[in-house]
Parts: structure tokens; sequence; C-alpha cells
């Protein structure tokens, strides 16, 4: 019975950010920064669309609801959603049949956004299977904001090869990936997120924008030179290199056409974060912060955020009834102490994400919130921890999509159903006219009225 | 038809020894094939094959696809590990129709008699690329080169790679490997802002205090008296692009480089150095500052230009650019000289900057890089730990591996030693007594008594990244063993591993040997558990920091253990003593690890002659470090660059 208060997790995350991590975004919450978002799409709010990972699986006795439609109980695991439950899908008998074969995480977590076969190499011919959902919306939203996308994490990559399975563990660290061989640094520091939205190309004057222009043209004649004189092979990921170079130029080109003033922290009343908190909890919670902020400000309309690698062996003994990190939990072996440390190392994770969609709903915009206009997918790429399936996994949908989804419900899907069909059902809603992703078979049904 | 004649040039020359090895082998190699055909394949039918057949494979291990290769003798790094898992009798594995002694005794002279090709002297190329993934790259530096590329330049270290999200790691297992290190918009951000904050830092109007730590790297590329002409600026710009691209700079180079300079130096309000610094700025964020670039001559195997083997060698032991020495070498095209090659390794290894080896390459194969993210305890069960004693447990594995290759010491020192470094912090951890001798950093060398400390194995750094929060995991750290020092592989556990038998509350170290004997008993758990287990137990008296204990939750700690070999022990010492029985195994893991570390690329079956070839040598010469890295440096794919042709 102790665990069955309404929904904790949201004023004990809110008193959290609050006090310490750097971060204080002064209660009430403000609007969204004026201007930039609105003027956007003719005075629509634009859609954004997140996507969160959390490592591991989750026990799945304590996530599925038992009954479907709207007139179902929270289970255990996702209790924490009682507060925002009417912004919030359930989505359950969602798979990933290219993952049944491969190893138990690295083979599962790099196409969790892909759906594609992830190669068995510890580098050689590296793909995830193909670009990531994110980042096709990304492109197709490509200089209508400051950043084409954010990708977050509070874990470092974990260095070297598993060399019992056969994977670089690049794998585990990554699910946004510009192409099946190009993974998206994750930014790891709150501060350097900030100094993203706030700071370089976008604090720069006229000046300051020349010389950096002038610098990166040169370097970029260099880049040039140095790839006539490389052998073929050499050159595909050389390239890494000049369009990186192409995209901080852009970043350049935006702040200079850009005609309405950068964001201003205090009037949002926001101040930078100090850099990354010891605890992860508050480091979670930071970057969360920045997700927020960088949709408030219309800095960027996607965003992907991994709580952790897989396999994270993440200390969750500051949780009550915890003794232990998370990957040793999910190895539950179907032990009920361990299960139950388990389940509350996955409710902790929902109570986040339902801490997430609480913020973006208190956040006005327009005549709605910014909540309205997001979509917020979060899951897993397995569903059990100790049996590492990857079918019927763990998925939260949340947000009003601008108007094209309806929370309140439990979705539950028979067969082999792809979460590529949620992928694309997305991807739709942010505007891409495609009619197939990954492994898609149709986009999702009935996650709400607009399917197109 | 230009390119045409070049591409069948080199195709003879590659194809030359490769025939006449293959005429000498014919015949061997026929003899080799009709035991095979005669006597080992329906051994292999017979006892293997229920497990080690089709996409199901057992340990991902497919002999039946071995087997139907082509070529079997070609298959050389399966047949390597068929021999070490049967001679380790951990093949068959306990539960399955075992292998008669005739019929050991037959497969191994079998395995024992595979004829030889040499290899070494090859690389892979898209002649033989079915043997072959991986390949070196002109790739990026990693954060370390980075950092000491830049100190190098500026004679200061300014952290400047510390905003830069950290790299990963492919190939063999190391962050050098060209695959696996990308470069992405957010990392071009931060070389764009670390090249301001380093140049602003150091090329300053001003002359900075005569005890500034900027102020040797300002009287380098500054100076008192130092007058902004055109002239003077692009004669200082060709210096400063010189060191950092680690080549000379051509005029056209040049003139872009100076027309930067004077038009940034022509703005409204510039100080005096803005275009001297604008340039700078360009030459460390340019392509050619931040990678390895390895230029195509005709095509095909090349040897590498004697600038650019000076800079692999730079690079590879101390993570920096290459030295006058290095460089006037280069320039006399003496670098080809083997003699004058294993004279400069000697030298290099003794200058402090090999530091940066042990560092990368140390922290790497032992599995300790990103440590501090790998330490796992629980600080609230653990209030010792702090940042310091992390750093510290980091700090001394660097100075175990770096002391036995700055001494030239016997690469077996890695697992036992007589003498180790210590800090006063850590003695006081240990519970061993201080060194008498510091130095300014606090650090100092203390005899051992006993066993229990000296190689990488007692170090409180593995041992607690081996670790859980609140507990040792035997486990792991078999596994550990296993895998970085002796270079075995275990298989993930199959799904649905029924769980151990229940612990009772207060008997955790008691039951948890009884629970994983148990679990043994299980023949699909015992064939890899077997291997790592008792290796693990071997160390259960350190606890999850590494510090000695005699009992664990009030039991005494039993730390034997048996191998399935038969070789069994009682305690760490006796541990360490079977772990230098298997030197051979360990040698060789070493070499390859090294070699991987040193091409930045997965090896492949050429690499592992030049392994083997080496391991031999240091078998035969005390297993001095030194000789290792030589043989490294000296290796044909040290040397030489594979670059296709265009099509």
């Amino acid at each position: 019975m102790r665990f069955r208060s309404p929904a904790p997790g949201i004023e004990l995350s809110r008193r959290r950010f609050l006090r310490g991590t750097g971060v204080a975004l002064a209660l009430p919450f403000m609007a969204s920064w004026p201007g930039r978002a609105a003027a956007a799409i003719g005075g629509a709010a634009p859609r954004r669309s997140a996507f969160l990972y959390f490592p591991n699986g989750a026990a799945m006795k304590d996530w599925v609801p038992e009954a479907t439609g709207s007139d179902f109980a929270l289970p255990y695991s996702l209790e924490p959603l009682a507060a925002v439950r009417d912004q919030v899908l359930v989505i359950s008998g969602l798979d990933k049949p290219n993952s049944r074969q491969g190893d138990g995480h690295y083979a599962k977590t790099a196409n969790f956004l892909t759906g594609m076969p992830v190669a068995k190499t510890t580098g050689a011919e590296l793909s995830s299977g193909g670009v990531s959902v994110d980042q096709l919306i990304a492109r197709s939203l490509a200089g209508q904001t400051p950043l084409p996308s954010l990708e977050l994490s509070t874990e470092p990559i974990v260095s070297g090869v598993d060399s019992n399975v056969g994977f670089t563990r690049i794998y585990g660290g990554h699910i946004s990936w510009e192409s099946a061989s190009r993974p998206l640094t994750r930014e790891l520091d709150p501060r350097m997120v900030w100094e993203r939205l706030f700071g370089g190309s976008v604090s720069l004057d006229a000046r300051g924008r020349q010389l950096r222009g002038n610098l990166l043209d040169h370097v970029l004649a260099d880049a040039r030179d140095v790839r006539r004189k490389l052998s073929r092979d050499d050159r595909p990921k050389f390239d890494e290199f000049l369009d990186s170079v192409r995209a901080v130029e852009q970043r350049l080109d935006h702040a200079a056409q850009e005609d309405r003033p950068p964001p201003d922290p205090a009037a949002l009343g926001v101040t930078p974060p100090a850099g990354i908190p010891r605890e992860p909890r508050d480091h979670v919670a930071l970057m969360l912060d920045m997700l927020v902020l960088a949709f408030r400000t219309d800095s960027t309309r996607v965003a992907s955020f991994m709580f952790a690698n897989d396999v994270s062996g993440r200390n969750f003994s500051f949780l009550d009834g915890v003794k232990g990190g998370h990957h040793e939990m999910s190895h539950h072996e179907g032990k009920p102490e361990k299960l139950e440390q388990y389940r509350r190392i996955t409710r902790w994770h929902v109570e986040q994400f339902a801490g997430l969609v609480a913020r973006l709903a208190a956040i006005p915009e327009g005549d709605g919130t910014l909540l309205d206009s997001t979509m917020l997918l979060c899951g897993s790429s397995m569903s059990d921890g100790n049996s590492h399936s990857p079918d019927n996994l763990p998925i939260l949908v949340a947000g009003g999509g601008g108007g094209t989804l309806i929370g309140g419900r439990h979705l539950a899907f028979e067969g082999d159903r792809p979460l590529c069909d949620l992928h694309l059902a997305l991807a739709r809603r942010m505007g891409l006219a495609i009619d197939s992703f990954g492994d898609s078979t149709a986009p999702l049904p009935d996650l709400g009225p607009d399917e197109a | 038809m230009q390119r045409g004649r070049i591409l069948v040039g080199v195709l003879l020359v590659a194809a030359g020894p490769m025939a006449a090895a293959a005429d000498e082998d014919a015949a061997e190699i026929a003899r080799w094939q009709e035991t095979f055909a005669a006597k080992v394949r329906p051994l292999f039918e017979a006892k293997c094959l229920a497990c080690h057949a089709g996409p199901e494979s057992e340990g991902d291990f497919d002999l039946a696809a071995v087997m139907a290769a082509e070529q079997p003798a070609e298959q050389g790094m399966a047949w390597d590990r068929v021999a070490a898992r049967v001679r380790l009798n951990e093949m068959p594995p306990p539960g399955s129709p075992g292998l008669s002694d005739p019929e050991k005794g037959l497969l191994h002279r079998w395995l024992d008699g595979r004829p030889g090709r040499n290899l070494c002297e090859q690389l892979a190329s898209d002649e033989t690329k079915s043997w072959y993934r991986g390949q070196v790259m002109s790739r990026r530096l990693t954060h370390a080169e980075y950092e000491g590329m830049i100190a190098a330049i500026v004679g200061v270290d300014l952290d400047p790679a510390r905003n830069l999200p950290p790299d990963g790691a492919g190939g063999e297992g190391f962050d050098t490997t060209g695959d696996t290190l990308f470069l992405s918009p957010i990392h071009l951000e931060r070389y764009l802002a670390a090249a301001d904050e380093v140049v602003e830092t150091v090329l300053t109007d001003e002359m900075p205090p005569a005890d500034a730590p900027e102020r040797a790297g300002w009287e380098r590329w500054v100076g008192v008296g130092f007058e902004p002409t055109a002239a003077n600026v692009r004669d200082r710009l060709a210096s400063f692009a010189t060191a950092a691209w680690r080549r000379r700079v051509t005029d056209e180079e040049l003139d872009r480089l100076a027309a930067l300079a004077e038009a940034t130096a022509a703005l409204p309000e510039a100080r005096p150095l803005d275009g001297l610094r604008q340039a700078c700025k360009a030459v460390l964020v340019s392509p050619n500052f931040l990678y390895l670039v390895e230029t195509v001559q005709a095509g095909g195997v090349e040897p590498l230009a004697p600038r650019q083997l000076a800079t692999r060698l730079a690079v590879f032991l101390w993570a920096s650019l290459p030295d006058d020495e290095l460089l006037r070498l280069a320039d006399e095209g003496r670098l080809t000289d083997d003699d004058v090659l294993r004279e400069q390794v000697r030298r290099m290894l003794r200058d402090p900057r090999s530091r940066s080896l042990a560092e990368a390459f140390g922290l790497q194969w032992l599995e300790l890089g990103g440590f501090a993210q790998r330490v796992a305890a629980d600080r609230s069960l653990f209030p010792e730990v702090d940042d310091p004693l992390v750093s510290d447990f980091r700090e001394e594995t660097i100075r175990v591996v770096h002391r036995v290759f700055a001494t030239d010491a016997s690469l077996l020192e890695l697992i036992a030693a007589d003498e180790t470094p210590l800090n006063a912090r850590l003695a006081v951890h240990y519970g061993l007594s201080e060194p008498e001798q510091v130095g300014a950093d606090g650090w100092g060398v203390v005899p051992l008594a006993d066993g229990r400390r000296g190689g990488v194995l007692t170090t409180a750094a593995v041992l607690a990244t081996t670790s859980y929060p609140r507990r040792t995991s035997p486990v792991l750290r078999g596994q550990w063993v296993l895998g970085q020092l002796l270079g075995g592989r275990v298989p993930p556990p199959p799904p649905g591993v029924p769980p151990l038998p229940e612990p009772h509350e207060g008997e955790e170290s008691q039951t948890l040997r009884q629970r994983l004997e148990a679990h043994r008993s299980n023949p699909s758990c015992a064939t890899c558990h077997d291997r790592m287990d008792p290796l693990g137990f071997g160390l259960e008296n350190y606890d999850p920091l590494g510090r000695w204990r005699t009992t664990d939750a009030g039991q005494p700690i039993d730390a034997s253990g048996t191998l399935p070999s038969g070789a069994s022990f009682a305690g760490p010492e006796e541990l360490k003593a079977r772990l230098l029985d298997r030197r051979d195994e360990f040698i060789r893991h070493v070499s390859r690890k090294l070699l991987g570390f040193a091409l930045g690329r997965q090896l492949d079956e050429f690499d592992q002659c030049v392994v083997k070839r080496t391991a031999e040598r240091l078998a035969a010469a005390d297993y001095r470090s030194g000789l290792l890295v030589e043989e490294i440096v000296l290796s044909h794919p040290f040397r030489h660059r594979y670059h296709k042709m265009e099509d």
C-alpha cells in the first residue's frame, strides 16, 4: 500500500529541479519564447517530437495494463502517470523483429529508432540498419530552427568492444543515427546544451559571425584539398568533417538571418546550469529541463534522450528499497526480491517521464500548452530484462501532437506489429509524406484522429 | 591508360611472393588436407557438430562452416581457437562425448602441423578482402592525441579536450580505431571553441609574466619585439602550421593562411595580433591538424611516407607530435632503417611522454576506459570512497603499466612483480607501508614482501571495476581475467537460464560459491562458468574496493579454485603463478592488443602472423616489453598502408 500514493513523482521532480541543480526555472512557468515558434507556421504552434529511451527493459507484469481502451488501471510501474494519464497512450504488443537475432543488447538498442538489423561488428562496416526516425524528421525540418535536432544523454559512451559477442559498445550508446553508419554524438553536459541554445553562434555579433565565417570557409577549403589526396576508402569517413563544417555554417547563417532577437534566458526566468550534477537523478532532471527549454525556445523541434546506455549498471541504491545496479537487477532470474527492485527502477524512469509531460503541460503556448503541439515516445528496446526479448516492448506515447493524438488509453496490438509502425505514424504526424519506414507494415492505427 | 599500367604493376608485386609461397607450401597443404579429410573431419563430425553447426551454433562458433571452406588451411584464426579450447580441456565440455587420448593426440598433431604461410609481410587488400574487414584510415585524433599535440605546440596543457564528447572504441577495443571515431557538428563547435581559447591564451598581444605557464609558448610563437608585418606573420604561420600539421606546408596553403590573417588584421579596431591569431586558429581546426592524414600515392599497398611514419610512431607511443629528432631522421630518409627504428622506440619509451601509452593503451586494454564511470561502489555503503581515491586507483594502474614499458621490464611483471608504485593514500588503503622516497607528485615505489600486490590484476582499479555496487562478483572477475589477461572469450548466457537457488539471509558469501557451483552442475552453464568462476574465486580475498580481507559477512574466505585443465590454486599468489604458467596465452593476447591499438583497426589473418612471430621472439628474449613495441613498429602492417584504387 505504501507505494500507491498517486503520482508522487511529479511533485518530487519539480522540487528537485528547483533545488541546487544549477538551473532554477522560476515558478510559475512562463510561456514559450514568443515570436519564434508561433510565427513559424502562420500562428499555429509547430509540432515537436522527442524520443526517450531507457535501458535494460521493464518488468512487464507491472507495466502492461490488464484492460484496454480508456478504462484501465495503471499497473505499479505506470502509477506515476496518474496525474497526466489523459495525455498518455500506453501501447503494448509492439515488436522489433529485426532484433530477434544478434546479441542481447547492442543489436536491440542501436535500432530502437531504425527498426532494421544491426550489423555485428566491432567497427568496420558499422550499421544501425538505417537512418533513425528522429533524424528523418529532423532532415525534413532542416533550416526551420537554429538546431536541426538535439541528442541528449547522461552517461558517456562506454569505451571498448564487447569481444564476447563481437559488437562495439558504440551501439549501446546511440539511438539517433544520421545514417546507418553515422551515430549522432550526444550531449551529456547540461551547461554545454545551454551553450548550444543561448551561446555560440546565437550570441555572436555581426563581427564575430564574420570572423567565424571566414575561418570556416578557410577550413572547408583545407578539407576539400585533403579529401582529394585521400584514397577512396578513406573518403566516406572524412566526409563527416565536411558535413560538420557545413552544419556549423548553416547555424551561423541561421543566426545572421534571424530577424527576431535571440531568446533571452532572463525573460524566460532561467539561469544556466553549473555543469553535470553529481547525482544521476539530478542529472536526468536537468537534461529534461534542457529538452523542455529547447522546445520552448523553438531552438529545435526534434530531440532524443537516453536515460542511460544499454547494459547500464547505474547504481540505483538512491531509490527506497533498491540496493544495486540497474543491469544487475534486470537479470532478476525470477527472484521476487530482485524483481521488486527492478520494477522500482522501471517505475522511477516512468516517473521522470511523467514529470517531463507535466512540465510541458505547464507551459502556455498560443491557446494551449507546449505539450499540445508535442509528441513524446518513451520506451525500451527489450521487454523483460531477464529474457532480453525484443517483442511486446514497453512503449508510451504522450502529448497532443497538434491535435493528432488522443491519450488516456491503452492500445494493445496483437501478432507481429513492428515498432516501426508507430515510428511511421509519428513521422507522418510530423509532416513527412512517407508510406513506410524501416520494417513498417502500415502506420499504427487508433492513435488519434489525424492519420496523415 | 596510365592508371591501368600502375594497377597491373602493383598486382604483380602483390602476387609475386604469394605465388612462390603457394608453390612451396602446395605439397604440405595437400598432405594436411588429406589428414583432415581422412581422420579429422570424421572426428569433428562425431564430437563437435552436434552443437557447432549452423546459425544457432553454441558460443556463436560454426565449425561446420569452417570445415566447409574451400581452403580449410586458410581458416587459421578458427583453428587457433579450436586448438586453444581443446588444449585447455574446455572443449568438448563436460556432459558431451569427450575425446579419448589418442583422439586428442591426433587432433593436436594435425592442428600443430598446419602448413605455415608467410603472411607477416602482407597487408589485407582487395585481393584478399575475404579475410578482411578493418582498415587503417586517415582518422581524426583521439582526445588524448588532440591534447598531447596542442600541448606540444603551445607548451602548456590547457585541457582543450575537456568539453569534447567522450570517444567510443572499436576494432580490438581502442579509441584509435578509425571506424568508430566520429566527427559530428558538436565536435566541430568544440574544436572551434578550444582553438579560440588556446590561441587567445597563448598568443597574446601583451607578453605574459615570466612565471606564467603560457610564457614559453608565447616566446615561441610571438616573442619579444615581434612586428606583425605581413612578411613576419607569414613566416610565423609557416612554422606554426608545419609543427601542427606534421609536414611541410605548400606555398599555396601558406598564401591562403596569410590572406586570412591579412583580412582579419584589416578589420576595424583589430588588435595587432588578431590576424596571426585568426590564422593560427584556422591551423588548429584544419583537418590537416585534426586528422592523421595518410595520403595515397599510386594506390595499392604502399610504404608510409617518412613523416607519416614518424607521426604514426609519435601518436602510438606519445599521443603527440613527432619531435625534432624523429622529423630529422624522417627527412634524412633514415626511418626505413630497422636499427634506427629500434633505437628510436627505445628512446621514446624511456622518454616521460611514453606515459600516454600506459594511459591510453593500458587503461583500454584492461577495460578501464572511462574509469570513474566504471567504479560502481555504492558510496553509502563505502563512505571512504571519494573522487581523489578513485583517481588514485586509476593513476596506480597507469603507473604499473608505464613502469614496465619505461624500464624495458619483462611483460610478465604485469602479472606478478616484487615492487609497485604507490602514494601515501593508497598505501593506507592497502595496508602497506608508505613509499620511503616520493617524487613531487607524492608517488614512489614500494618493495613487496608477498604476491598479494604487484602487477595489474591485484590493483584496486581492476578489483573495484569488476565488483557490483555492494559486493564482489567472482563471475565478473573471472571473466575479466579470462578476457583481458588470457584473451579468452565467453559468450553471453543463453536466454532462459534457470534461477540460482535462493540464498538465505546472512549466508550471502558462503552460499554464493555454493550457488554458483549448483549453477555449474547444469552442463550448458558449466562450459563457460568452469573456465571463469574459479579464477574469480581466487580473488575473493579482495573486497569490492580491492582491500585485503579474510572474512566476508562473518564467513572465512575460500579463495581456492580448479580449472578444467586440472590446474588448481589457493589464493591470489597461486592464482598468479597459474597465470604465469599460461604465459604464452597472456603474451599473445597482449601482443594482439598492442598491435590493434597501434594500427587502429580490427586485426586479420595477416596480423595474426605478426602476433605469433612477436610472441615467439619475446619468449626467446625474457619477454622484454621494449621488444614487443619494437616488433610492432618494425612490422609490415605498421609501416605500410593499403589504399583502395579508384574504380
